[in-house]
């Protein structure tokens, strides 16, 4: 059984608050997103004038957009020049041969069972830094990007049209661009389950509370303790 | 060298009323989203001058755009619309044929070098050295590329002309390509749909004969004029779509009700055209107005986008019949799948290796 040796404050109140606007507002997207490519509660009774059902939808789905590109934009900002150890890009450099050393593959081969230390790092592991970039920051940026040129579309010419309508000419046509904001959409609760089960198993193996850490920012040490970031 | 008649002239010759003209002109204003003080310009660019040669080539095509341009509702009778424009070559409505035809096709390249325009319906099969379109022994290609050398213009017309439609359609057997990729020197303006509205082909045409230029284009080079509205923003049944008082099948109360019909697979919120304003037939009604949903037929790559009554797509790189969310509920199921494996595979590495800590603690 490990010891805990010390708490280490590892997730900043900035990191913390973002974590989970992103969370509420992913979730909030995902379900009105999928509602609006698939309403399926049955229709009012009266005039079409009475309701806005489907309006509210959309609504809430573009008023959540902004509120989730903002955070996003904001975590980009304290990615890169906030004065972070753990929450900062730093040493993600998967752009050099140096990053995909002997840390990644000794993570990896831990995830496969090839290896039996199961490393614990105090911020992200290499894997999860490159799963994060892959699934929140290339997915979220695809979201927005296709997102806004489809909320530009009513209105050609004007302000998103004019700066996200490229955007469109990437996809061929506008349909094949809804087609695929839908389906890069599910790219979340796949990350989802894999976040969760990647939490609840670190936190199972390597007793690090790791599970609590995004809502009190302290992560236990419990013996020897592998250092990634920078 | 004859001297080109006016519009106004040959309006007249044909006992087109003053009253009648005027009309015509002011209604062409509005299409054109121009201020009533440019009316006179219309009118005055009728009176004045020539009409402009055109020569309207055919590629692989069905000859639908032909047919919507002679029923031009405005003015009334159909063959002066006919003559808006000094149709001088036209392979299937010319009483000329074969080398004949071809002479006139010719000596118009000669006499109007840089000043006719090239309007083309269909696109161009590239395959095989273009061997799937010929005309009087050569391929559509080169006589595409010959005539458009000479002319001042090139107006696409029609889904196929503009974007490819359905010869163009995976797999595309013939290499059918749009006319904007192969005419790259000369100005071209795409006029899609399938057929285009037909004041929407002569609106054009007007534009280009009252200001010596074409029209203002978007990013897909239609004419912003009558391809800058979403039919979805413009479409008469758009409060039952905010309302979520949706069609769900042909024969149901929502249908005869005449509600939205986005889950029948409408696909008006992503297609630009005039049809929701102009409509067709003379304004009598357009699709979403007789009840059934917009094919998007004026979009790129619509055929590729199916199936039409379904609003979920296909993924086409995935296949048929394999939306966004059956594909998502895979992939999800496949991640739970994998996690739950991944966690009986940490739970016999814990207990082997907990095994073995007790085994040398023993030792």
């Amino acid at each position: 059984m490990a010891r805990i040796i010390e708490e280490q404050y590892v997730w900043r109140l900035p990191v913390r608050i973002y974590h989970w606007i992103n969370a509420l507002s992913i979730a909030v997207l995902f379900v009105t997103g999928i509602y609006m490519a698939f309403p399926i509660i049955s229709p009012p009774v009266g005039e079409a004038v009475w309701y806005h059902r489907m309006a509210w939808v959309r609504y809430i789905h573009f008023g959540t957009a902004f509120i989730f590109i903002a955070n996003f934009l904001f975590r980009l900002y304290w990615a890169l020049f906030g004065n972070d150890r753990y929450g900062r890009f730093g040493g993600f450099k998967p752009w050099l041969p140096a990053w995909w050393g002997q840390p990644f593959k000794e993570q990896l081969a831990s995830y496969l069972f090839l290896k039996k230390e199961e490393p614990d790092y105090c911020g992200h592991n290499p894997v999860a830094a490159l799963t994060h970039f892959l699934f929140v920051f290339l997915g979220s940026w695809f979201m927005i990007l296709t997102g806004l040129a489809m909320y530009g579309e009513n209105n050609p010419g004007g302000f998103l049209d004019t700066m996200f309508g490229w955007v469109v000419l990437l996809f061929g046509s506008s349909l094949t661009m809804h087609t695929m904001h839908h389906l890069v959409a599910w790219v979340f609760p796949v990350y989802l389950i894999l976040h969760l089960y990647a939490v609840v198993r670190h936190d199972i193996v390597n007793r690090s509370s790791i599970t609590s850490s995004i809502i009190t920012g302290y992560k236990n040490r419990v013996e020897e303790c592998a250092e990634y970031a920078d | 060298m004859e001297k080109k008649e006016t519009f106004a002239e040959v309006f007249e010759a044909r006992g087109v009323k003053r009253r009648d003209f005027l009309k015509f002109c002011s209604l062409m204003s509005v299409y054109l989203g121009l201020a009533p003080t440019m009316v006179p310009r219309i009118v005055s660019a009728m009176e004045k001058k020539p009409r402009i040669p055109v020569i309207w080539l055919h590629g692989l095509e069905c000859t639908c755009c032909s047919e919507s341009f002679i029923r031009s509702s405005h003015p009334i009778v159909a063959d002066i619309v006919l003559n808006m424009i000094s149709l001088d070559y036209d392979d299937t409505l010319s009483a000329a044929a074969g080398f004949q035809l071809e002479e006139i096709r010719k000596k118009i390249m000669k006499e109007y070098k840089g000043k006719f325009i090239l309007a083309v319906e269909g696109n161009v099969p590239l395959k095989d050295n273009g061997v799937y379109c010929t005309i009087n022994g050569e391929s559509f290609l080169d006589v595409l590329k010959e005539t458009a050398a000479d002319a001042m213009a090139v107006i696409a017309w029609g889904s196929c002309a503009s974007f490819g439609c359905v010869q163009s359609a995976r797999p595309n057997p013939t290499g059918a390509t749009p006319v904007h990729k192969i005419i790259k020197n000369k100005p071209v303006v795409n006029v899609p749909g399938c057929p285009p509205i037909a004041e929407v082909m002569t609106g054009v045409i007007t534009h280009f004969l009252t200001f010596g230029k074409l029209p203002d284009l978007d990013r897909l080079k239609r004419p912003k004029t009558f391809y800058g509205v979403r039919i979805h923003d413009k479409c008469e049944r758009r409060p039952y779509f905010d309302a979520g008082m949706f069609v769900e099948s042909f024969d149901d109360d929502g249908a005869r009700k005449g509600w939205c019909l986005y889950k029948m697979g409408c696909k008006g919120p992503t297609t630009y055209n005039a049809c929701s304003s102009i409509k067709w037939n003379e304004g009598v009604s357009f699709p979403i107005g007789s009840g059934h949903p917009c094919l998007g037929c004026s979009e790129p790559d619509f055929w590729d986008n199916g199936p039409f009554y379904t609003r979920r797509a296909d993924v086409s790189f995935v296949g048929v019949n394999s939306n966004a969310d059956k594909i998502g509920v895979v992939a999800v199921g496949a991640a739970a799948a994998g996690m739950a494996a991944h966690a009986i595979g940490t739970a016999i590495k814990k207990g082997t290796s907990e095994s073995k800590t007790v085994e040398t603690e023993e030792d």
